[in-house]
């Protein structure tokens, strides 16, 4: 939201429906062309001509608790100015099923059911026992 | 030259002509280790000893606890309160003020959060020097057992609600000196830590994106809902 006129210009560009997820989301009116929609469902939007230097790709999320993460590494490349071409269009960057690549990228765990603990591949140095008492012998 | 010699007698020694053309190769070193062979076997259940037959204690029971955040609403109460602790946290989310304790290389990564490419300013984070007016200490560095109090007095000057972000492998667990004889061997034995941004030092973006995490770690905070529960 750098001026008043500019985000006016860009809420009427877009409409008043988007302009509120916009400032939901992003905290800002942005106007530009849909480049793609990632698996998981995010939309990649660009304006090379009008936004400012490092401003003019954008994502906006699927979730409302979004997390940076939850982009897929070939739109990562593209919205970190790695690459000029979205891998819609870029062979490069579109995922082979290699060997050694994960089938499907998964965002940040952290906060939730599948989070990462810590676990020991170690032998335990004491291990839980039952013990067995002899019945006396009976004088 | 008597390696050679040494192999070429081994090759010729075999009852079976061998088809590798290379006399050293990894599955062949094999036969020169000393230890008996141990295939893979799976992994025994931890408590049985071989040859007691006696049964296993029970273990403790798998119990499904709901997260913080998969817990409904109930009741006029708990909506009311709900609203209220978002906008509590949404306040506390959107000015974090950290106490910088920069004590090493990563407070230089620190530095950069500041600086106009990741730009801080805008999530409302600004340094504080004094631990009486901030909210969250990021420990970004090394910290060796003679700044370890000074640590717990600055964290304990801190006024509630507090967070620790600890930053870099060597305040995560001692890092690169975990060996040393005067380092401490992770912060989270003086403080209780929040976030732990991994990486030797982690990058700007990497400490956003724990700064991104804890603010999540807020938003989903029950402050006035547990209050209510007690």
């Amino acid at each position: 939201m750098s001026t008043i006129t500019r985000t006016f210009r860009n809420l009427w560009r877009v409409g008043i429906r988007d302009a509120a997820h916009q400032m939901q989301y992003i905290g800002d009116t942005k106007a530009g062309t849909l480049i793609g929609i990632d698996r998981y469902g995010n939309k990649y939007y660009e304006n090379l001509q009008e936004e400012l230097p490092l401003r003019t790709r954008w994502v906006d999320y699927k979730q409302k608790e979004y997390d940076p993460s939850q982009i897929e590494p070939g739109w990562h490349l593209w919205m970190s100015y790695a690459v000029d071409k979205p891998p819609t269009e870029d062979p490069v960057l579109q995922r082979r099923q290699r060997e050694w690549e994960p089938v499907e990228h998964r965002p940040t765990l952290t906060l939730g059911r599948s989070a990462f603990k810590t676990y020991s591949t170690t032998k335990n140095k004491y291990f839980p026992w039952t013990p067995v008492a002899k019945s006396r012998a009976q004088a | 030259m008597f390696s050679r010699t040494r192999s070429t007698a081994a090759m010729a020694l075999r009852a079976k002509p061998s088809t590798a053309l290379l006399p050293f190769r990894a599955g062949q070193c094999a036969m020169i280790s000393s230890t008996a062979s141990k295939p893979a076997a799976p992994q025994q259940t931890p408590g049985i000893v071989a040859g007691n037959d006696s049964t296993i204690p029970p273990m403790k029971e798998r119990r499904e606890v709901p997260l913080p955040s998969q817990e409904g609403k109930k009741g006029a109460m708990q909506f009311a309160l709900t609203t209220l602790d978002q906008v509590a946290n949404w306040a506390r989310q959107s000015s974090l003020w950290p106490m910088t304790f920069g004590l090493a290389c990563c407070a230089v990564e620190m530095m950069h959060l500041s600086t106009p490419r990741y730009d801080q300013d805008r999530l409302g984070i600004i340094f504080r020097a004094s631990p009486r007016q901030s909210d969250v200490m990021i420990v970004a560095g090394t910290l060796t057992n003679k700044m370890a109090p000074a640590l717990r007095q600055v964290y304990d000057q801190m006024p509630e609600p507090r967070w620790v972000i600890s930053m870099g492998s060597c305040a995560n667990g001692g890092g690169y000196y975990h060996y040393s004889y005067s380092v401490t061997r992770g912060c989270d034995r003086i403080v209780p830590v929040d976030i732990y941004v991994p990486g030797c030092p982690p990058t700007s973006e990497a400490l956003m994106y724990g700064i991104f995490q804890l603010q999540k770690k807020m938003r989903h905070t029950k402050i006035s809902r547990m209050w209510y529960r007690r």
